[in-house]
């Protein structure tokens, strides 16, 4: 599971989820990728639940990056609990991911193959996506 | 390479909400700049530029009505969920003038098909005159077997084309499946484990570079 070894704030605001993504729009390092089309907080077990997906669909074949980090952790308030009291502990790590944004990249199948293993992967994520494929130079 | 002639109408307003104009108007804001003369505000059809811009280093003439241009596409801006185009940077270019631009690579031949395929580079930096530029490269992956690189100087140049690209580059790269052997060898539950921390690894890695 992706998860940072050090940050500099345990329990930061939330991250802003206006606008769309600055950059990383474009496939860059696969032959096909997967597009948010919505903004989302990507936790780091919905990463590893897609990679998996996708990884196990092509089997020995292809390759996968994940260009998406859960750098920013989220806090929660246990349940049945009086407000106040200070913040609540981290609970989960999450990539705060804006429209626009290829998360994960493959290459090295076949399109077939990596349609299906990206729609796998897509039922993993929790925002609507696209599959997007590279763009000639 | 085919030269496009595309009708273009000199931009008199600047600014965000007149680029918003033009493009609900159907054009494209664009600038042509190059060879130390002063920048051209120009507003050219969407439509006619989309197709064009299909073809990678596509020689655009630009027709200003008093003048022509010969143009390279050297910036283009898309949005990113729409794909429409946002703005174009037209580079100055004259006939005979030798020029870098950045040339696709098309590979072809059969490989070893236990290895994974992996592009590391889409396209190679090429010298070449203006009005003679390739849409694509070539590139022989005959007999490539797993582990093996094929390098930026193994492209096929046409004629008069000069390699700018690090000769040494790799284009594409044939990787050894991670551990074909093994799998079959160890007990499934093992085999199983093994898969996706390779994959893992490689992944990590990857963010890693992002």
């Amino acid at each position: 599971m992706l998860v940072p070894r050090k940050v500099k704030f345990r329990k930061p605001h939330h991250p802003s989820r206006s606008g769309a993504s600055k950059g990383g729009t474009t496939v860059n390092f696969g032959d096909f990728g997967i597009q948010a089309l919505a903004p989302a907080y990507v936790t780091n077990r919905q990463i590893e639940a897609a990679r998996i997906a996708m990884t196990r669909y092509v089997k020995r074949g292809g390759k996968v990056w994940i260009n998406i980090y859960p750098d920013i952790p989220l806090t929660k308030k246990p349940a049945e609990t009086r407000m106040g009291s200070g913040k609540g502990s981290p609970e989960w790590w999450i990539a705060n991911v804006k429209p626009g944004r290829v998360m994960f990249e493959i290459s090295g199948v076949t399109e077939e193959i990596a349609t299906q293993a990206m729609t796998r992967a897509m039922h993993k994520l929790p925002m609507k996506c696209r599959i997007v494929r590279r763009e000639e130079a | 390479m085919a030269e496009i002639k595309i009708a273009a109408k000199v931009r008199s307003e600047f600014g965000k909400g007149a680029a918003r104009r033009a493009r609900r108007d159907g054009l494209v804001p664009a600038v042509i700049y190059g060879h130390g003369e002063k920048p051209i505000h120009i507003a050219l059809p969407a439509r006619e530029v989309g197709i064009a811009l299909k073809t990678s280093n596509v020689l655009l003439d630009i027709d200003l009505g008093s003048q022509v241009e010969l143009t390279l596409p050297k910036s283009v801006v898309r949005d990113p969920l729409k794909g429409t185009l946002e703005h174009i940077d037209l580079i100055l270019v004259r006939r005979g003038e030798r020029v870098v631009v950045s040339v696709p690579v098309h590979t072809f031949g059969k490989y070893d098909q236990d290895g994974i395929l992996e592009h590391v580079h889409n396209a190679i930096e090429v010298e070449v005159e203006a009005t003679s530029i390739p849409s694509h490269l070539e590139l022989d992956m005959e007999g490539l077997v797993a582990g093996d690189s094929l390098y930026a100087s193994n492209v096929k140049l046409p004629e008069g084309v000069a390699l700018i690209s690090d000769p040494k580059m790799i284009v594409v790269h044939l990787s050894v499946r991670a551990a074909a052997e093994e799998v079959v060898a160890a007990p499934a539950a093992e085999g199983a484990a093994a898969a996706p921390a390779a994959s893992g690894d490689a992944a990590g890695d990857a963010a890693a570079k992002s």
